[in-house]
């Protein structure tokens, strides 16, 4: 599937769940939703998206909590997985795009490329929960029961190779939560979690 | 050595309300009140990094935690402190035990970034790790107090002061074991 088979329909249904965005799906989120509980992982720790959003998800047990990690992403910070389970976090719903390539960097391939099994990690890790996608139209159509019920869910979806570039933060940035710095846009998250009625 | 329940009041009086990290011996005394705490949850994880992205989640979610690790695990989670508790300005207290330390003030020894050479780092009487710590913390750009005895303690509630104030990250080295309250 394209990326944008991978986010349109989820920028449809998250409803008001934040949603972690790091790499190669930062800048095409932007393009898909404005919204206070966006939140870039950028300008940050390289694979650190799962374990922030990790965070939030405890921290925040009532609201959904989805992550839109990469592949070389999740291999950064492959223990996470056992400690998403192991903290009970019944709130996060954990996606990796995998195209095989540090895409940011030049579309180098990652380590394992076209022989990884995320699904298997994840089962092996203790999800209960977990889904693999190639089909956009299956993907869709099993998204809204993907979003209900019980977490911690992984979800595997193969996306097309991309162009994105490398990431910044600034006033000059298209996507607007890039233009605050790091800091400033946690405040506004947490501004956002904690003073909501 | 210092007394575990009293490291727990602390936490206590802070607010705190998670503690993340990975185990060690120094800090057995401490994670055994943790485990058995009806307030503070304790999470253990992975790997050193992994703890500091997570407590930077938890604060911005509306948490007040605190990681615990140890200094080896600290050299490892550069990344992430900086990516994480540094670049977002999260008012995050460090625990960190100092792993060696005792061999290396028994001999004299506080390096600085200038005194540490391939013969000192190797030293089979001393752990690297130990001589490496302050200097790291100190060109990280990583503030820290220093608990050796019950009488420091007060330290800790000047690294959560700091910590608020100046919205960033502090550390502190506790350089003795914790103990049995």
């Amino acid at each position: 599937m394209t990326r944008d088979e991978a986010l349109r329909p989820l920028a449809r249904r998250r409803g008001p769940a934040v949603v972690v965005t790091t790499m190669g799906t930062v800048r095409p989120w932007a393009k898909l939703s404005d919204d206070a509980l966006d939140f870039a992982s950028a300008d940050s720790a390289m694979g650190h998206a799962a374990d922030f959003a990790l965070g939030l998800s405890l921290a925040q047990p009532h609201r959904k909590v989805v992550c839109l990690n990469g592949d070389g992403s999740m291999l950064m910070s492959l223990g996470t997985l056992v400690t998403i389970v192991a903290s009970g976090a019944a709130n996060l719903v954990l996606f990796v795009l995998q195209n095989d390539r540090y895409e940011l960097t030049g579309n180098q391939a990652i380590p394992g490329a076209g022989r990884l099994d995320f699904p298997a990690m994840a089962r092996a890790a203790g999800f209960a929960r977990v889904h693999a996608f190639e089909d956009a139209a299956a993907y869709e159509g099993a998204l809204p029961s993907i979003l209900e019920g019980p977490g911690p869910v992984f979800v595997s979806l193969r996306v097309e190779a991309g162009a994105e570039g490398p990431l910044g933060r600034g006033p000059g940035e298209s996507a607007a939560y890039l233009r605050p710095s790091l800091a400033e846009s946690a405040r506004r998250l947490r501004r956002a979690l904690t003073e909501a009625p | 050595m210092i007394h575990a329940g009293l490291v727990l009041e602390e936490l206590r009086r802070q607010g705190v309300t998670d503690v993340l990290g990975v185990p060690d011996n120094a800090s057995k005394a401490l994670l055994d009140l943790l485990a058995l705490d009806p307030v503070i949850r304790l999470l253990t994880v992975t790997r050193e990094g992994e703890a500091f992205a997570i407590a930077s989640g938890l604060w911005v979610g509306g948490r007040a935690p605190v990681v615990l690790i140890q200094n080896t695990g600290l050299l490892e989670s550069g990344d992430a402190v900086r990516g994480t508790a540094m670049r977002m300005r999260v008012p995050l207290v460090c625990l960190v035990t100092v792993r060696g330390h005792a061999r290396m003030a028994a001999r004299g020894l506080r390096p600085t970034a200038e005194d540490l050479d391939a013969d000192l780092l190797s030293r089979p009487d001393l752990d690297s790790v130990a001589l490496l710590t302050e200097p790291t913390l100190r060109a990280w750009g990583l503030p820290w107090e220093t608990v050796a005895t019950d009488a420091d303690l007060p330290r800790l509630g000047v690294a959560f002061e700091r910590a608020r104030e100046a919205e960033r990250p502090v550390a502190v080295l506790i350089t003795t074991d914790t103990a049995e309250p």
